[in-house]
């Protein structure tokens, strides 16, 4: 029932006590009355003893008027505050442990959300797919999709409400008719694409439905980079005109800055599809991206897409039977190969967290402990035990509220120092990356951790403060002369869990480590030091025998450029992640038994490339300036040794022929094999023929240098231009920052690992200490009696120590465990070093032994100066 | 204060009822209240004082009874009192016949009428 014009006034504090305070004196005052004689003290005590815990009743009154919890909250937090500064040494080692913990954490969720999870932020990435076409038997791991395909989406589909698609197109950009071309990097873009995806532009649009038309095609729309880069943000470029490859291109838009939509790129243009096109099954070359339609979601699009590939097959059964279209959520489109890190670093951050929520979790033991007796006395004069377990867990939220928002600062300071260490070819291929800091999302996942975290550490103790009797806390009056025996097992349970983490952090940051060494100081079979590589193209439509000579007069021209050693050209230059594919067979034998036909590497070279990179050969010749255009010079070709192997498995293949167009070349040598990817990755079948014999447009020069290859730069610029003012020249690096791209995201992953690793250690051997100190002032009197029983100093080491090294011993077992099963997460990663490397597990054991000895020294000098008579009558 | 073996543990939520029956004879102080409860059922009933007030402050707040400090009499000082109000009148008449209500019921199982 509800009272009938609202509640009352709520009486004061002062009101209730003076209600009890009324209640007891007039009760005193009865029992004096009837029973004369009796003291005015015995009266008040008997009136209390029939009134009950006039604390608790006016609690309980209180509660009547007040939602209890508020108030009692606020006297919680007022309370642990105060509980805290009684003990500073305590809060400050908490604060700081959980700070790491949820630094560390909160900066790899924010670097994981907007990597993995949001890569795309200025768009609603959660509506785009992009959608694969591959066959689970000819090519499980392709990506792009044949026009035939993307028009049968596009007509087909009622998931997708839109579709588009876009090809990686390399151009030259030239600026003024007497200075040198530029490579720059753009896509071909269906019309439709930007607005399907909804990216925003910071001038002008996008294009118009009819731009797809040959003839209407002439417009162009660059990203924000290359628009403040190349043209210094002037408002003017819109309508103005470009030279890409030689013909004119109308500016109608500059993106929105940090949109890097599929990759980040310096410009688009339309994508010219025909009918031909269109009736192409088989050159799959394009990036296919939808969006979903209002109420259609990723599996419902996989479903019709299934169908359509189906129909595909069944209508043309000779080019696309076994392929399938996949729509993928775009936040995929680059994680592939970062989801792998990022987990690792999340997994490596989790058991950070844990070891810091452990590691105070045993803090906080320690000090309840500690406090037992003021628990205990607290609970004896009316302290609820429900109240008191709340009083802890108010501290212990302050503690990791004080710890949130340190580690907030750790967090952010953390991610400034990566951001400057993750390398551009990185943060290109993950355009998230440019938007990471600690956001809204990031600080509710902190907080969210902040509740877990007090929960996990907070708990035991608490539990333990409400469980333990008071009549064994207070009949002692003090330690018993074993010691809280509970307590101590609890604490050292805590500490394996802390070393075990521990050395399973270490193993895998050693591992890490050792491989990320392995990539740096393994032979990728090229020239890495004096080298420089850059990237070249033609004007499109430059005919063979141009290409010839540009080849022919560049060769010539280097050779005269002081400080070049050698100059080639080569179709893809090793680490470069690129590869340019050919088919070849050999005559008189069938195609590869399942219907593949051979496929290699096809590179172009000029007759220096193999001694300006550094390649050695292996048996036969290389290609050498003899190899001349005219038709009366064998056409030759040399192989790599890795495919010698594969198609001359049993033979030499020196003298073989190979057919590659229909043209048949003479193998004339065998080479060293090369990595075009990271060193990690497999090596490929690679036939080099001579340039001037195979004329490509596009090629890349890579200079062996005799000094410093960055002064070279500009000599070689001059050079280029000197040969062809329209020979572009784009991408220059040297062969050391080529290799930098493959092993620095592994460095740093390593480096983050070992951060990890170094603050676990901390924790664990702080832990460590705590417990064995914590064990021996415990078993003070109890040390004290052994000595006074004639225990050596020597027997009183051999007893704390012996029981340190077998806790360690059981925390080393554990741990190696969990650090054999968490290296077989990191086995894909891994170089040179396999997973289960036991030099490396012996020696991170080793390295924790040591460190746990270190922590048991100081409690095993303590102990043996236990001094037996002053300790047995404390 | 545990009963001894004459003495009878008060039931759950007869308290508010008595106290309102109590208050039914004019307004009282809480201490008051507690005297007649104990002396109106011989000191059968056995009420842990400390447990009145905050039965006391529940039903004030639910608006069954009001309180205001006044002089007691033959008293130089004030005493919180408590009253009736109109709405605990009416609480009290529905607690009353549901408390017959129960009062019978159990009657009935436990002596039955004898059969015909």
């Amino acid at each position: 029932m509800r009272p009938p014009f609202g509640s009352p006034p709520s009486p004061g504090d002062d009101d209730i006590r003076r209600e009890l305070a009324d209640h007891l004196e007039l009760e005193a005052e009865d029992i004096a009355h009837d029973r004369p004689g009796t003291s005015a003290e015995a009266a008040a005590f008997a009136a209390r003893r029939r009134f009950g815990n006039p604390t608790l009743v006016a609690e309980t009154m209180r509660a009547v008027w007040h939602p209890v919890w508020l108030e009692q909250l606020a006297q919680d937090l007022k309370h642990g505050l105060r509980g805290l500064l009684r003990s500073p040494a305590y809060a400050i080692t908490a604060t700081i442990t959980l700070a790491l913990g949820i630094g560390a954490s909160t900066a790899v969720f924010s670097f994981g959300d907007h990597v993995l999870a949001r890569p795309f932020p200025l768009m609603p990435q959660d509506a785009l797919v992009w959608v694969v076409q591959r066959s689970p038997r000819q090519c499980p791991a392709c990506d792009n999709a044949s026009a035939a395909a993307f028009e049968a989406l596009a007509q087909r589909s009622k998931t997708l409400s839109a579709v588009g698609a876009a090809q990686l197109w390399r151009a030259t950009l030239n600026g003024r008719p007497d200075a040198p071309s530029d490579l720059v990097l753009g896509y071909r873009i269906t019309p439709n694409l930007m607005s399907l995806a909804s990216v925003p532009f910071s001038l002008g649009g996008g294009f118009t439905a009819d731009a797809g038309t040959p003839g209407r095609n002439g417009v162009a729309i660059l990203s924000y980079a290359f628009w403040r880069d190349r043209f210094n943000g002037s408002r003017g470029v819109l309508d103005s005109t470009i030279m890409l490859d030689g013909a004119p291109r109308r500016v109608v838009g500059v993106l929105a800055n940090g949109v890097a939509f599929p990759e980040a790129v310096d410009f688009y243009t339309p994508l010219v599809l025909t009918a031909s096109d269109f009736n192409d099954h088989v050159s799959r070359y394009l990036d296919i991206f939808g969006r979903l339609a209002p109420g259609a979601n990723v599996a419902q699009a996989q479903r019709e897409a299934a169908r359509v590939s189906a129909q595909m097959a069944s209508e043309s059964p000779k080019t696309d039977a076994g392929w399938v279209l996949v729509p993928r959520p775009l936040k995929e489109f680059h994680s592939d190969d970062v989801a792998i890190l990022v987990r690792i670093v999340g997994l490596a951050v989790a058991l950070v967290l844990i070891a810091a929520c452990v590691s105070v979790a045993n803090l906080a033991l320690a000090r309840t402990s500690a406090r037992r007796r003021e628990m205990a006395l607290r609970a004896a004069l009316g302290g609820r035990r429900g109240r008191l377990a709340r009083h802890l867990l108010a501290e212990a939220l302050l503690v990791s509220l004080a710890g949130a928002a340190l580690g907030i600062g750790f967090a952010a300071w953390g991610i400034r120092t990566a951001a400057g260490i993750i390398p551009p070819s990185m943060t290109r291929y993950a355009p998230g990356f440019a938007f990471i800091r600690v956001d809204g999302r990031a600080l509710a996942f902190t907080f969210a951790l902040c509740v877990v975290v007090t929960l996990i550490f907070a708990l035991a103790p608490a539990l333990r403060a409400v469980r333990t009797p008071l009549s064994a806390v207070l009949a002692g009056g003090g330690r018993g002369a074993t010691g809280d025996a509970y307590g101590t097992r609890l604490r050292s349970a805590l500490v394996v869990v802390e070393v075990s983490v521990a050395l399973i952090v270490l193993t895998a940051a050693a591992l890490l480590t050792r491989s990320a060494h392995h990539l740096l100081t393994a032979d990728p079979g090229v020239r890495l030091d004096h080298a420089l590589t850059m990237q070249l193209a033609l004007p499109r439509g430059t005919s063979d025998s141009s290409a010839r000579a540009f080849v022919q007069r560049l060769d010539t021209r280097l050779r005269d450029v002081p400080g070049v050693l050698a100059a080639g050209v080569v179709t893809t230059t090793p680490l470069s992640n690129n590869w340019w594919g050919t088919i070849f067979s050999v005559p008189g034998r069938p195609p590869h038994p399942d219907g593949s036909p051979l496929n290699a590497n096809d590179q172009r070279i000029s007759a220096d490339y193999f001694r300006a990179m550094d390649i050695r050969i292996l048996s036969g010749r290389g290609i050498d300036a003899g190899d001349r255009a005219d038709t009366t010079a064998e056409r030759v070709a040399v192989i790599n040794h890795h495919m010698a192997a594969q198609v001359w498995p049993n033979g030499d293949p020196l003298g073989q022929t190979i057919v590659i167009d229909s043209v048949p070349w003479t193998i004339v040598g065998v080479s060293a094999d090369v990595h075009h990817g990271g060193l990690d990755e497999p090596v490929r079948n690679e036939i080099y023929r001579a340039a001037v014999q195979a004329p490509s447009t596009a090629m890349d020069l890579d200079v062996w240098t005799s000094g410093d290859p960055t002064a070279m730069r500009e000599p070689i610029r001059v050079a280029v231009a000197a040969v062809d003012p329209r020979a572009a020249v784009g991408n220059m690096m040297t062969m050391r920052e080529m290799d930098a791209r493959h092993v620095s995201p592994f460095w740093l992953v390593a480096d983050i690992v070992n951060t990890f690793a170094i603050i676990v250690v901390l924790i664990a051997v702080v832990g460590l200490y705590g417990v064995i100190a914590y064990g021996v002032a415990q078993r003070r009197r109890e040390l004290a009696v052994r000595m006074a029983l004639g225990a050596t100093r020597r027997d009183i080491v051999t007893y704390v120590a012996g029981g340190a090294l077998r806790l360690t011993a059981v925390d080393l077992l554990i741990g190696g465990a969990g650090a054999v099963a968490f290296s077989r997460l990191l086995q894909a990663v891994l170089y040179g070093v396999g997973a289960g490397d036991y030099r490396t597990l012996l020696a991170v054991t080793a390295l924790l032994l040591v460190a746990s000895v270190a922590a048991a020294l100081i409690p095993c000098w303590r102990a043996a100066r236990v001094h037996p008579a002053r300790s047995l009558a404390e | 204060m545990a009963p001894t073996a004459d003495q009878i543990e008060l039931l759950q939520g007869t308290l508010d009822m008595l106290i309102l029956k109590t208050l039914l004879f004019g307004p009282a102080h809480g201490h008051g209240i507690a005297k007649h409860i104990q002396h109106s059922t011989r000191d059968v009933l056995v009420v842990e004082h400390g447990s009145l007030y905050p039965a006391l402050h529940r039903l004030e707040r639910s608006g069954w009874i009001a309180s205001r400090w006044q002089t007691a009499p033959g008293r130089a000082r004030e005493f919180k009192f408590y009253r009736l109000t109109a709405a605990g009148r009416r609480q009290l008449r529905a607690q009353e016949s549901r408390w017959d209500a129960l009062v019978r019921a159990i009657g009935r199982v436990m002596q039955p009428a004898p059969e015909m």
